[in-house]
């Protein structure tokens, strides 16, 4: 191979990746989608579900204003999710089969839902398809600090020093092995709502946003 | 300073370098090797991740290919693999570095007639095609088809990934439904590179599949020095061949797609016969 073969070559590569960090989003998209966000798939490993209710957010920051807006006519039900991501398409069918709604995977998706007679504000937000606001509700509500996807998060309302205050639970991945089937999981998410349901119901009256 | 050391030091400079997570540093750069971004530590991303994101289910859920995703490790490697082939095995993968120790256990197995043919039955030249078929089986077809399979499976991850995380993280984290298997996966990847000298880089590396054939376009290889010198020289003491860890016949190399640039035969030839060449030959 002649030398001037093997530096052309080079000069094309280097030409090439410099026009892909020039013209291309590809070094924030590797960033923002492969390095900051955990792959639950690589690590073989799934979140250990703890069914806990805080008030706290997980970086000290302020509840979204929709979230804030939202509980007044009932609680907020957040879905996170991203295009690839094994995970996030086990919980996606449960999640739609739950609240009967149907959306792209990519799509941005809201609605104001009735849930056994209750408003239920869901929110699917697929974190590679959103706005800034919405991309960072998810390190606003990841409570136990896994940035992975995907992450359900339930916001209700309750009582602490004297103010009702968002009171919020999220859970992971697929919620692991205990709840291996559609079934399961559509149970386990029909349980948590129900609670949240209830605490919204008990303290709702006191809240401004 | 020896030049087996210098190669050392730059393995373990490189291995720091792609874990500076804890202080802070996260960036938007594939490894030019096989490291998992899911290691606790890890600055940047696997090549392979963003392959195999580039092409998820685009046939089943009718997505189109993301093209960023795909060309900018292909960039990265492309550009590495132009200038110096496979040296950056040899040079910097952290994987390389714990073959490098695995080797010399593996070299003491062939004492024993049991394993002496062991990676170089006539057979093995045509093992060393496996690593291709899993780069575009395992890596781009089933991730295209059916999901994320290599990535759950990966005994990479289960190493850079799964362990440091369960021992970070005690009680954190359960295992998946393919975490069994994985395990199985990863003893066998043990197995294999303690038993036979950089056995993964030789037969499964994903991430060697991209880099080889870049060995016959490079600006940086190993050569003979020119034929007539060679032929009239050379002691026929295959000394080269037998410290090759990749188990080349370094007699006849040329620009072969298995070498990884280490410098053993290099430094083994009594008559100075094997050299580093720039894109000469």
């Amino acid at each position: 191979m002649n030398k001037n073969i093997s530096i052309s070559i080079i000069i094309v590569f280097s030409i090439f990746l410099t026009g892909m960090f020039v013209y291309t989003d590809g070094y924030e998209d590797i960033k923002s989608s492969v390095v900051e966000v955990l792959c639950l798939s690589c690590l073989k490993l799934d979140p250990v579900t703890q069914l806990e209710y805080i008030f706290e957010t997980a970086n000290s920051n302020h509840h979204p204003d929709f979230v804030l807006n939202n509980l007044t006519s009932g609680i907020v039900f957040l879905h996170y999710s991203k295009d690839a991501c094994s995970g996030c398409d086990i919980i996606l069918p449960a999640i739609k089969e739950l609240f009967s709604v149907e959306y792209g995977k990519e799509d941005m998706f809201q609605k104001k839902l009735t849930f056994e007679e209750n408003t239920v504000h869901y929110y699917y937000i697929n974190t590679d398809h959103t706005t800034d606001e919405k991309q960072q509700s998810f390190k606003i509500y990841d409570k136990d600090h896994v940035e992975g996807l995907p992450m359900v998060t339930i916001i209700t309302l309750n009582y602490d020093h004297g103010t009702i205050k968002p009171y919020y639970t999220s859970i992971y991945g697929t919620f692991g092995s205990k709840y291996d089937t559609l079934q399961k999981r559509y149970d386990f998410l029909t349980d948590i709502i129900s609670e949240s349901i209830g605490l919204w119901e008990e303290n709702n009256a006191g809240y401004e946003p | 300073m020896k030049f087996q050391l210098k190669r050392l030091l730059a393995q373990f400079f490189i291995f720091l370098s792609a874990n500076l997570r804890p202080f802070g540093v996260k960036t938007g750069f594939c490894y030019p090797f096989f490291y998992c971004n899911a290691c606790p530590s890890a600055t940047s991303a696997c090549p392979l991740r963003p392959l195999e994101v580039s092409v998820y289910k685009f046939i089943q859920d009718d997505n189109s290919i993301k093209w960023t995703f795909l060309l900018f490790p292909i960039a990265i490697l492309g550009l590495i693999g132009a200038l110096s082939g496979r040296a950056i095995c040899g040079w910097a993968c952290p994987i390389g570095l714990l073959q490098r120790a695995t080797g010399k256990i593996a070299r003491k197995f062939k004492k024993y007639p049991l394993f002496k043919k062991m990676g170089k039955h006539p057979i093995e030249q045509y093992l060393r095609y496996i690593k291709y078929i899993n780069l575009i089986g395992l890596v781009f077809v089933t991730s295209a088809l059916i999901g994320f399979y290599f990535t759950d499976i990966c005994p990479i991850g289960f190493l850079t990934g799964t362990i440091p995380t369960l021992l970070l993280f005690p009680g954190k984290y359960g295992p998946s439904s393919y975490f069994w298997i994985a395990l199985v996966i990863f003893i066998l990847f043990l197995i294999l590179i303690f038993l036979i000298e950089r056995g993964w880089c030789r037969y499964f590396c994903p991430v060697g599949a991209i880099l080889a054939p870049f060995n016959k376009i490079s600006l940086m290889h190993i050569t003979r020095v020119p034929e007539e010198t060679f032929q009239k020289e050379c002691l026929h003491c295959n000394a080269c061949s037998n410290i090759c860890p990749m188990g080349i016949d370094v007699v006849k190399i040329n620009r072969d797609p298995e070498c990884i640039l280490c410098g053993k035969c290099i430094e083994v030839c009594p008559k100075n016969l094997i050299e580093y060449s720039r894109g000469q030959k």
